[in-house]
Parts: structure tokens; sequence; C-alpha cells
């Protein structure tokens, strides 16, 4: 009997233990997450506007300009998914390559690895910046100028509407290629070798190896990567905000910086909610389509 | 017994303390700019403290400098919180919608000993609402044209300054001038306002050539005019010289007149000290056709402020006449005495005296305000979008300005 106490007596303090250390963490997270979160569902039924302190409940007429009087809104949710349809793809597969090339260990890849992931460390303010100026129209740009060299007329990256996207996608890509690789390298690492060298035994091509055994060990990995990918796609701002400010012809405006817009520039915040509420869902239903999709298409996962 | 001394000592310090701070009654006041050059909140910082004798109070000021480009976003911030400013400047866009938030106390009362005689024609229209004076300008600086006069000399073109004693300085010879230059240096003829006349600075761009042509953004009463006739043609000439003449810096280039790689650019007298350290000789001049967009800053009081009419009266003390002329070599004022004064002409070290008189003192007499609305951020995120569609060697001008004017006309009229 007295045993029992002692034990509930020492979880209690475990219990307690470990509490303490989740408290500032938890104290940050409803300060600083939570509470504006919910501030954000609420703002979304007010006509809030900072700029003259109005804040009246108007009910879903926010959402209602949103889906049926606001041109800019569709625009900008175009541009979203195309943002993130060209982002995620094209960081998923140069990552996960660059990732079975340097797990092979093979001249230089040290050298790689961390030519890779220095624009991971460097300031997104300072990348951008730098970008633009190399991006530059005509031959001003080194980018360009160096194309101009062999031959190649260099399009106006940044000022011409059917470039702009791509060009930031790119940018966005270089940039966080790093942590892709990086994940995906620790998952080719831990790879059981036995099965690989198994296949290779029976005769396995290295294509017929990485598809067959390789790619499906590693889709826990892809599936996750995919999912902080897609996340992180429909957050996109700095670039956006230092290299084309949205433009041109708003070919570049995501909700994200729509969101901006509308807060910060138009000061109607109530406005900006709904859009943000929008957001949120978006990412919420594409969470749970992917966790969905996680529990079909991987077999080996530790349950 | 010894921590019962130390708790009656700290006690008594701490009441020490606080009398120190009850006794010295000084008024603390914030106030937001956006300069951060030091030497000028300095010169501001004396007008409050010359305020404060007068007034026989203590005034402790804190400047609270906002980047221009967060300006109005931070400063709403703040007026919503509880360390808000008690006197601010107030930018020429947001002017109608300050004043119609209630964000701006009323000044009349504090400026009870103005000449309103004394501001230039015009000066005060976006500050006032009925006979109520909601902030008081004291920034009225005009885009004027600086240029590379090394360059015009190298390309055998005459200066401005002989082009506007023919009485030829039109918009035709700077197009024409811009690709002499470019076809004989090699060099861009000219850069746009600050490299941002194609994004965030159209308007400053476009509409002195506009006006020039009897167009504009839109009139007082609200008659859209940016796509009359005038205006397109206006357009049409400068897209001609982006795309035809190849003479402008393009959109995308970041090339800069500052750095010697564009003759001629448009400014304001306050970025003249970005030339201090360049080796070729530099001049400065009246816009083509004369028709300059004037960049107006004012001086506004909070309405809620704790320090109330104390407050109204810091803002109307620091854009009196004396103050003004103080800092008139920085920020041109809208007072007719400060302007026709000898003491104005030669402010600015680096600015001759004929150069004061003939393109700023000119230009500040010819120039217009950018248009202002009450819902301008709106207007101006939707007609960029808009503005984008000319940036293109193929662009339907008419088209894009007419699609610009539908969007002007859904907000103003």
């Amino acid at each position: 009997m007295k045993k029992r106490e002692h034990i509930t007596r020492q979880r209690r303090l475990e219990a307690l233990t470990g509490y303490a250390f989740v408290t500032p963490q938890l104290i940050g997270f409803i300060l600083l997450v939570l509470i504006p979160l919910i501030n954000v569902f609420i703002y979304s039924f007010h006509n809030k506007n900072m700029l003259y302190g109005t804040n009246l409940y108007v009910g879903l007429s926010n959402y209602e300009k949103l889906f049926t009087g606001d041109k800019l809104f569709w625009k900008t949710l175009g541009n979203t998914f195309r943002f993130s349809i060209l982002l995620v793809p094209l960081n998923l597969v140069l990552s996960f390559l660059l990732a079975l090339y340097l797990g092979e260990r093979l001249f230089g890849s040290r050298y790689i690895r961390t030519v890779i992931f220095l624009p991971v460390v460097t300031s997104g303010v300072a990348w951008a910046i730098v970008w633009k100026y190399l991006l530059q129209s005509g031959t001003a740009g080194p980018i360009n100028y160096f194309l101009s060299k062999v031959g190649i007329t260099g399009p106006n990256w940044l000022t011409d509407k059917n470039w702009a996207m791509i060009s930031v996608v790119i940018n966005r890509v270089l940039k966080n290629l790093g942590t892709n690789v990086l994940i995906f390298l620790g998952a080719v690492m831990n790879m059981p070798q036995d099965v690989i060298e198994a296949a290779r035994l029976d005769g396995a091509n290295e294509w017929a190896v990485i598809r067959r055994i390789k790619l499906p060990l590693l889709m826990p990995t892809v599936l996750m990567v995919t999912i902080v990918t897609m996340i992180g796609s429909m957050r996109v701002f700095d670039t956006i905000r230092l290299m084309t400010d949205g433009g041109p012809e708003g070919s570049t405006m995501v909700l994200v910086y729509y969101i901006y817009h509308q807060a910060f520039k138009m000061f109607n915040t109530g406005y900006a909610s709904a859009i943000a509420v929008i957001l949120f869902i978006i990412v919420l239903l594409l969470t749970i389509l992917q966790w969905t999709l996680r529990k079909k298409v991987s077999h080996y996962e530790d349950a | 017994m010894k921590k019962f001394l130390a708790l009656v000592l700290a006690l008594i310090m701490m009441f020490a303390l606080g009398s120190v701070a009850f006794a010295d009654d000084a008024v603390d006041m914030k106030i937001a700019v956006w300069t951060s050059n030091e030497g000028q909140l300095e010169l501001l910082n004396s007008f409050v403290q010359e305020f404060a004798e007068k007034k026989g109070i203590t005034i402790n000021a804190t400047f609270e400098s906002i980047a221009y480009a967060e300006f109005t976003t931070k400063l709403l911030l703040e007026l919503q919180g509880s360390d808000a400013p008690d006197v601010y400047w107030v930018t020429e866009t947001s002017a109608p919608a300050f004043i119609a938030s209630g964000n701006l106390a009323v000044l009349n009362d504090a400026m009870a000993e103005y000449d309103p005689a004394d501001f230039a024609e015009g000066a005060m229209s976006l500050w006032k609402k009925g006979d109520d004076v909601y902030a008081i300008p004291f920034s009225t600086s005009p885009f004027i044209i600086l240029y590379n006069a090394d360059l015009f000399a190298q390309a055998g073109v005459k200066t401005p300054e002989e082009y506007i004693a023919e009485g030829s300085w039109t918009w035709e010879t700077f197009r024409e001038v811009c690709k002499q230059i470019k076809d004989a240096t090699g060099v861009w003829g000219f850069q746009t306002v600050d490299g941002a006349g194609y994004t965030t600075s159209v308007l400053q761009n476009l509409l002195p050539i506009i006006r020039t042509y009897g167009g504009d953004a839109w009139d007082a009463d609200g008659n859209v005019m940016i796509d009359n006739e005038g205006a397109i043609e206006a357009v049409q000439l400068f897209h001609d010289m982006v795309y035809v003449d190849q003479s402008v810096v393009p959109p995308g280039d970041e090339s800069s007149f500052y750095t010697g790689a564009a003759a001629m650019t448009v400014s304001q007298i306050s970025r003249v000290s970005n030339l201090d350290e360049v080796t070729w000789k530099w001049g400065m001049c009246t816009l083509p056709g004369n028709n300059p967009v004037i960049g107006q800053a004012a001086i506004g009081a909070f309405s809620r402020s704790k320090n109330g009419d104390l407050a109204a009266e810091l803002a109307a003390y620091m854009t009196n006449k004396e103050c003004v002329a103080r800092i008139a070599g920085i920020w041109p004022p809208a007072r007719q005495s400060v302007l026709e004064s000898e003491e104005f002409l030669t402010s600015n070290s680096r600015i001759t005296a004929e150069q004061m008189k003939d393109a700023v003192a000119a230009s500040i007499a010819s120039g217009r305000v950018l248009p202002a609305h009450e819902l301008y951020p709106q207007i101006s995120v939707e007609a960029q979008i808009a503005y984008d569609k000319l940036w293109n060697a193929d662009a339907d001008v008419a088209a894009v300005m007419h699609e610009v004017g539908d969007i002007y006309r859904t907000y103003v009229g």
C-alpha cells in the first residue's frame, strides 16, 4: 500500500517537472499563437478597420464579399496554388535526388552539402535583395549578362508577368532546398542496407533499386517533407515582398501577401482576417488529406 | 533586526527617488517622424525646447523615427495602443483618411497667431475640412530634375538651363536629349524617381507629363482625367522613351543616377546630400513643362493625446514662421514670406541661390500635390495591377489607361 502511494507521489512529481518544462512554451503558445488565432476568427465577422477604429459585427459579409465581389482574391488564390504546384515537386525531386547522391558519399559530396545548406542559414532578406540585383533585366543583371555571353537573351525575370512567378519559385527552391536534402539524407543513411544489397544481388539495376526499394523505404519521409514544404509554400512572404511586391499585374500576389495588403496597407483588419481564415482552412484540409494518404501509402512506417 | 533596518532604508530610498520624480513635473512628449538623420532630429528637438521655454515648462521629448515605407502602418498601430505619439508627421496621401478617422486634433485655436495669407495658395487645402485645420504642412518639396553635367557635355548636348532660357524645355526636348545622351555615351538618359517610377511611384513619374498634356489623375470635383486624350498622349510619350528610344532605365534594371549610370533623374532637395561623394559635376532644374508633383508632409497632434492642447500648440509652434525658416533648406516651406526671403535661397549649402530660386522656388509656385482620397491605399493597390500592363514593348497604352480610369471612377466622384 505504502509502496503504491510512493509511486503515485513520484509520478505526480514527474508530471509536475514535465509541466514545469512545457509551461514557458505553453504560455508563449497561448499568448502569441492561440489567442491571436481565436481573435482572427472573431475579427473575420467584424468590419474592423485599424484606421477608423471601427469594430462592428457584420456576420458573414466579409466572406460574402470575398467569394462574390473580390476578383483580386480569386486571382490571389490561383497564384497561391500555382506557386505551390510549381515549387513542391521541383523542391522534392531535386532534394530527393541530391540526398541519394550525397548518401553515396561520392567525390565532393561534403562540399556540395555545405553549398546546398548555406542558403538555408542565410538571412532571407539579404538573399532576396541580392537576387533582385542578380535578376535585373536587360544585361544589367549578372545572370542575363552571362546568358548574353553564350548567345541567350535573358528575360525580364522579375518584371515580366510570365516570368516573375517562375523566378520567385526557383529562388525559393534554391533558398530552402538544404533543409529537405538534410531530412532526406538522414532517411537515406538509415535505410537498411541489406535489402538494397539483396536487390542488387538479384540483378536489379540502379533505377530499379531506386524505384522499387529506396523510394518505398523513404515514403514516410517523402510524405512528411511534402506536407512541410506544401504548408511552407503557402506562407511565402519575404521573397514576394522584397522581389516583386506582388506584381507585375498581380501575378505574384499570393494569399499571405494579400492579407498583408488588406491589413497593413488598406487597414481592413476584419477583411484580412477573413482571408486568413480561408488560408487556415486550406492548410488544414491539405494536412488532413496528406495524413490520410500517409496511412494508405506508407506500409513501412513503424506504428 | 538587521533585515528590518535594511527594509526601512530601502523604503526611505524609494520615497526619496519618488519625490524627486514628483518634484520634476516635466511633460513627456512623443513625436513620430520618418527622418532618422541626427542633425535633423536635433533641429526639431531644439524647436520643442524653445516651445517649452516659452511656456515655462520642461518637456522630455522622445523622437521616434519610423521608416517612411512603414510610417502610416506603424503609426496607426501605435495610435491604438497606450503609448501613442502626441505629435506626428502625416504623409499627403494619408491626409484625407487621417482627418476622416478622427485621429487628428483640430488646430484652429493653437494656430491663432498664424497669418493664413502667408501660406502658398492651396497649400492648406489637403489639411483642412471645412474651416477646421487638422495638420500644418512643414514641407512642400517639389520634385525637380537632377542632371549629370559631365554626361551632357560628353554627348555635346545643351544644358537644361540653356533650353529653359530658350523656352524650349518641353517633354519633346527632354525625350530628344535622353536619346542623344544614350546614343552618344551609352549611358541611360533618365532614371525614374528613385527607380520606382514603374511601381510604387508611378504617379510621381507620370503625372508631370500627364498634367502638361492636359490630363490629371482626377480633379477637385471628382472627374477622372487619367485617360483623356492628353493623358494618353503623355503616357505614350514616356512609353516610347522606354521602349522605342530605349533611353530610360527600364523596369527591372537597378541602374542609378547617383552612381553615374543615368544622366538625369527626378528627385527632391532633401536627397541632394546623396551627391556629396560624386566626382562629376551635377546641376538642377525644373521639370520640362514645369508641372511638377509636390510632396507634402504636415505635422499634426493626436486627438486623444494625454497632453491635449499642449500637443496641438507644439504642432503649431513647430510650423511657425521662425521654425519653418530654419528647416527650409531641408524641407521647403509653404510660407510665402520664407520662400521669398534671401535666407531661403542660401539655406542649403549644397544648392546655389540661383538653383534654389530657378528650380526649387519656381517648382513650388507651379507644382501640385498628388491626388488625395480617403481610400487612396485601396485605389493605388488596384490601379497598380493595371499600370503594370504598361510596361511591355507592345502594350496598348490607351487601353491600359482606360482600365486605370475605370478603377479610379469606381472610387472617385
